[in-house]
């Protein structure tokens, strides 16, 4: 009987350990090697020594290629609103407008990660080709000033992240949606029914005035007619669809969903660099994981670009132990 | 991503409150904060124990920098002396004789499968001299084998290899064609004077490639820094930062065989001033002549025979020596160390010397060719070819052409650091 | 009590009802555009699969052509690079599933220490970004700085793919471990089977389908990675890193061949697993009685008298 006891004990271990065992060679020891070889001097070719001192590394590093990670903040936050735009009303209309067709629509959502993403980003490339399907005829038909180009834009970089990144946002938004009780909408939808009220419309005014400030300043456009058009905009949309009962229900149920949306889209699309080479090339807009790339491959300088993945890892894992002391890892991992 | 199915999750949520199994908040308390750091702690105590074994692992083969080590892999065809079954080539794109009708055949390699039985594996994956060197650089520094048996760089790229001792020493006697074809301008340069380490590819010029139904007819490097609603946003700049500074250097009518640090500074100052008006799109490698089919750049630092060969897809593509010059540089072979196949390799070069072979790439590619005879081949067969300033420039031409200086170490540290502030690297 | 007098309902204005119908309907179309959105790069991939360009620059469209589709393998180069990614894909698969399975029975089954530390370490793989992973490997792999670590090749890119594909087997399995019906393993055991025979007869069938969806899942991760890939493969090639290398000088036709390919093929196979999977959940048929003497003596006792 005590050698029973003693294998059940030991059983959840034995079923840990190949797995936690790779694990643990193949992404904690890395990292503690990274960390190790960012403290490294020296070339490929003199051989690398370790030294305390090297910690100047990092601050190197930061004060050097500060514009491309405030870069990737910038475009990582600004993909997350697009994509988190986009996605809501997609996931809204699937979980409570779908029907029989919820397991259809969300495969379509998912459908595209079946191919490449390196060719679905190189087919933007050809859509967005400065005289290409879309902006060729409509330069043609004078819609569009011949100058005008998204390609090599930032535009054209957040777009390609939200693009990949969508399905990230949506599949989680869509959970939490589902899980609301359909009595509660019911419910508020009978409080707060009546005579307009303000709530939509300046919601729906002020997101559109900050999308078009944005798209203003992405394609390098004056940023206040843009913004006013969008905020115009973004009233009329306002005040016909986002009701009270929604902004006051709804949006409050699903924030654990968005708020897992927002992560899973947002660290990824912070190392993103397949965007920012493939849609926008220039140095302008160079992303933090352009550099670690062609610093650990082009260069071989092993110790800046590991100092410089550390930043970001650091970086990123701040904004994820805040997160799941706000709602838990186990929220996160299971609300996919 | 069907792991997001809803109707597991839902049933998640529900289980994980009866569940004692899973925890219902896993929150990071300090204990297990505790915990996993001292993980950690272990872990790094011992890569620390390791690590400088493994430092002084990556830095003994290089104790003795510049000396010709001893290859780890012994070439396998060394006592035989036959053709190998394969040939493993790197080059660039657009620098081989290509079928117009099917990508894949090469008439010059099938020539020499014909010839040696030896079935060429050809990747044209050099797209930028530093970026390639980054791929074989960890394996030639530990002694083994880069997984080439051939290779085309720069020259000061080459110069660099030959200076780090990582390319093979050419067996002469193998190559008679080299020999006696090589043009007398390339014998003795000074990073290979023995002449037995490299073997010139093909040479080259940058200057200005446009497409002439966009910006109209061009002859100045001022174009590349005029702010032109035509070609503003459409404009790309090199990665070679030898080209892109050449470039500048003589726009600004400076020397490029003669430039200093200070040169350097200013080069780099104006073209950021091209990148602070919008003009410049991007630096690239071979990229840029795809883009020009797709319209996406309308005008380019480019080489020249990039552009000829993408005409056959854009008529109105147009090379020009510009009106300050050009920069003249040589692609060369070289054979890095351990290769498996290099009897088979020497084999090749001296193909290649072959003045009827030369002529036959010369033709297609669109480059100067160092091999003598090539042109009275050409002459023969496509007279027009044969006057061809691309391929045999006239006196007039190479007067106007500038090769970059050859620099040391500490110089081209200097320069790279300053390029790369400008590319964003 | 008095009678309160009926009230004609009031009829809604025409902006206001044209109000609601608009917005009632917005919806479905917005999320026919955005299926639209995300489906448009795969139609134009799939577009030009079956483009006819003159030269190696496969950006507009020139004119229809099959020869790609016959000939998907006519590019030197591609055909290994897709084996390559495939072998990588299913290896990884098998590897990453069997481990992550081990790890999600432990996880939820069991309560042990270490068990929040163990949920941690299986997210974070998911919550770094793929060039640090892809990064920390290839330092890994310097380090040693001997065969057959270095200089990288398949066997590194084997164990990248099967370090980042546990985490996402994890979670999936997980989900589906958290629905299981204990009590189904109780009653095999009170049937007299021991732990080993019930895992095998009762619970593993059952967590099958979500086993079966971690494979998926890790496959098509595999076989799409690109970042990670790039770092520790050296001289070897996959499918992404020929798209990539090519994409400089000319994406060929056979690559969107290929990816169109991939795509029908992955499509196809998740609609016959779902119609599959539709036909073993549907009940059984009533089996359709007309002659009412065949029935049962004991069933016509209980059977409603006919009518007199």
């Amino acid at each position: 009987m005590g050698v029973r006891r003693w294998i059940v004990r030991l059983t959840p271990y034995l079923l840990l350990a190949p797995g936690m065992l790779w694990l643990f060679v193949f992404y904690v020891y890395p990292s503690v090697q990274m960390f190790i070889s960012s403290f490294w001097s020296g070339t490929l070719e003199t051989g690398f020594t370790f030294s305390f001192d090297n910690w100047t590394t990092y601050s190197d590093a930061l004060e050097r290629y500060q514009p491309q990670f405030l870069r990737s903040l910038v475009y990582g936050g600004a993909a997350t609103i697009v994509c988190f735009l986009i996605a809501y009303p997609l996931a809204y209309t699937i979980a409570f407008r779908g029907g029989r067709y919820k397991n259809l629509l969300l495969f379509l959502v998912i459908a595209p990660f079946f191919t490449s993403f390196l060719l679905r980003t190189q087919s933007w490339k050809i859509i967005l080709g400065d005289d290409g399907i879309l902006f060729g005829p409509l330069k043609d038909l004078g819609f569009l000033p011949p100058e005008f180009r998204v390609l090599a834009t930032p535009a054209a970089v957040v777009a390609g992240i939200a693009y990949n990144f969508l399905p990230f946002m949506t599949l989680p938004i869509y959970v939490s949606l589902e899980k609301i009780d359909v009595r509660l909408v019911e419910a508020a939808k009978d409080l707060y029914a009546g005579p307009w009220r303000p709530g939509g419309t300046i919601a729906g005014a002020v997101l559109g005035g900050l999308v078009g400030a944005v798209l203003g300043g992405a394609l390098s456009y004056p940023i206040l007619p843009l913004a006013v058009a969008g905020a115009i905009l973004g009233l009329v949309i306002g005040t016909f669809l986002i009701s009270e009962s929604f902004l006051r229900v709804v949006l409050p149920l699903s924030l654990p969903g968005v708020f897992a949306g927002s992560l899973l889209t947002f660290i990824p699309a912070m190392g993103d660099f397949v965007n920012a080479e493939l849609l926008g090339g220039s140095p302008q807009t160079r992303m933090i994981g352009n550099v670690i790339q062609s610093r650990f491959l082009d260069n071989n300088d092993y110790p800046t670009a590991a100092a410089l993945s550390f930043i970001l890892m650091a970086a990123i894992l701040a904004m994820v132990a805040i997160y799941a002391r706000i709602l838990g890892t186990e929220e996160l991992t299971s609300a996919r | 991503m069907s792991a997001a199915d809803p109707e597991f999750t839902e049933e998640t949520m529900s289980e994980q409150r009866r569940s004692p199994a899973a925890p219902a908040h896993s929150e990071i308390t300090r204990r297990r904060f505790i915990q996993g750091t001292g993980l950690v702690g272990v872990t790094a105590f011992l890569t620390a124990c390791g690590t400088s074994g493994t430092g002084t692992a990556t830095s003994s083969p290089a104790a003795t920098p510049g000396a010709s080590g001893e290859p780890s892999v012994a070439p396998t065809d060394a006592a035989p002396q036959s053709p190998s079954a394969g040939l493993n080539f790197a080059n660039w794109p657009l620098y081989i004789d290509t079928d117009d009708e099917d990508e894949t055949k090469h008439k010059t390699l099938e020539d020499f499968t014909a010839m040696y039985g030896t079935v060429v594996e050809y990747s044209e994956v050099i797209n930028d001299n530093e970026e390639f060197f980054g791929t074989i650089r960890p394996a030639l520094q530990g002694g083994q084998d880069s997984g080439w048996d051939l290779v085309v760089l720069t020259d000061w790229m080459a110069a660099r290899l030959i200076r780090l001792g990582w390319v093979e020493t050419f067996d002469l006697a193998n190559m008679p064609n080299k020999v006696a074809n090589l043009q007398d301008v390339y014998k003795g340069v000074d990073f290979d004077p023995t002449d037995d380490h490299h073997a010139p590819w093909q040479s080259g010029m940058t200057g200005l490639g446009y497409d002439s139904a966009v910006t109209g007819d061009l002859s100045s490097l001022e174009a590349l820094w005029t702010d032109d609603p035509r070609w503003t946003g459409k404009v790309t700049f090199l990665t070679e930062m030898r080209d892109t500074i050449g470039l500048t250097l003589l726009k600004l009518g400076k020397d490029p065989s003669q430039a200093t640090e200070a040169d350097a500074d200013e080069a780099v100052a104006e073209i950021q001033t091209a990148l602070d008006a919008g003009i410049i799109r991007a630096f690239t490698g071979n990229e840029y002549a795809e883009d020009m089919v797709a319209g996406n750049v309308v005008l380019a630092m480019a080489w020249s025979g990039d552009v000829i060969a993408k005409q056959a897809e854009k008529e109105t593509l147009v090379w020009q020596l510009p009106d300050e010059g050009a920069m003249l540089w040589t692609d060369n072979m070289l054979i890095p160390k351990g290769a498996q196949n290099k009897y088979t390799a020497e084999l090749f070069i001296d193909f290649v010397y072959d003045p009827a072979i030369a002529a036959q790439i010369a033709a297609w590619v669109n480059y100067v060719t160092p091999v003598k005879g090539a042109q009275e081949v050409l002459a023969a067969e496509d007279p027009d070819l044969a006057e061809s300033p691309l391929i045999f420039p006239s006196d007039e031409v190479l007067s106007k052409v500038k090769i970059f200086k050859s620099l040391t170490e500490e110089e081209e540290t200097y320069f790279n650091d300053e390029f790369s502030v400008v590319t964003g690297n | 009590m008095t009678d309160s007098p009926a009230v004609a309902p009031v009829q809604p204005s025409a902006v206001v009802r044209a109000g609601r119908f608009i917005t009632r309907n917005v919806l479905y179309v917005y999320t026919a555009f955005a299926i639209l959105y995300l489906m448009l790069p795969v139609a134009v991939m799939a577009l030009f699969s079956v483009n006819d360009p003159p030269g190696k620059s496969n950006v507009a469209w020139h004119g229809f052509s099959l020869d790609a589709w016959l000939n998907p393998f006519g590019v030197p180069g591609l055909l290994q690079v897709v084996e390559t990614s495939v072998a990588v894909a299913f290896i990884s698969t098998i590897v990453a599933t069997a481990l992550g399975t081990l790890i999600a029975l432990a996880l939820v089954r069991y309560n042990f220490r270490g068990s929040a530390a163990t949920n941690t370490l299986i997210f974070l793989p998911m919550a770094t970004p793929e060039i640090v992973l892809g990064a920390s490997l290839l330092t890994l792999f310097v380090a040693i700085g001997q065969p057959p670590f270095f200089p990288t090749n398949f066997l590194t890119i084997l164990i990248a793919h099967i370090m980042f594909n546990i985490s996402y087997v994890v979670v999936t399995v997980r989900a589906r471990l958290y629905g299981f019906d204990r009590h189904l393993e109780e009653a095999a055991m009170d049937l007299g089977a021991n732990e080993l025979t019930t895992f095998w007869k009762v619970t593993f069938p059952i967590i099958l389908p979500g086993i079966m969806a971690a494979a998926l899942l890790a496959f098509s991760l595999s076989i799409d990675d690109y970042v990670i890939t790039s770092f520790t493969a050296g001289r070897t090639s996959t499918f992404p890193i020929f798209i990539w290398g090519s994409a400089r000088i000319g994406v060929p036709v056979q690559v969107n061949v290929i990816g169109t390919a991939f795509f029908l093929i992955a499509v196809g196979f998740v609609a016959v697993t779902t119609v599959l999977q539709g036909r073993a959940n549907r009940p059984p048929r009533p089996a359709r009685r007309t002659d009412t003497a065949a029935q049962p003596a004991a069933d016509r006792a209980f059977a409603p008298a006919p009518e007199a």
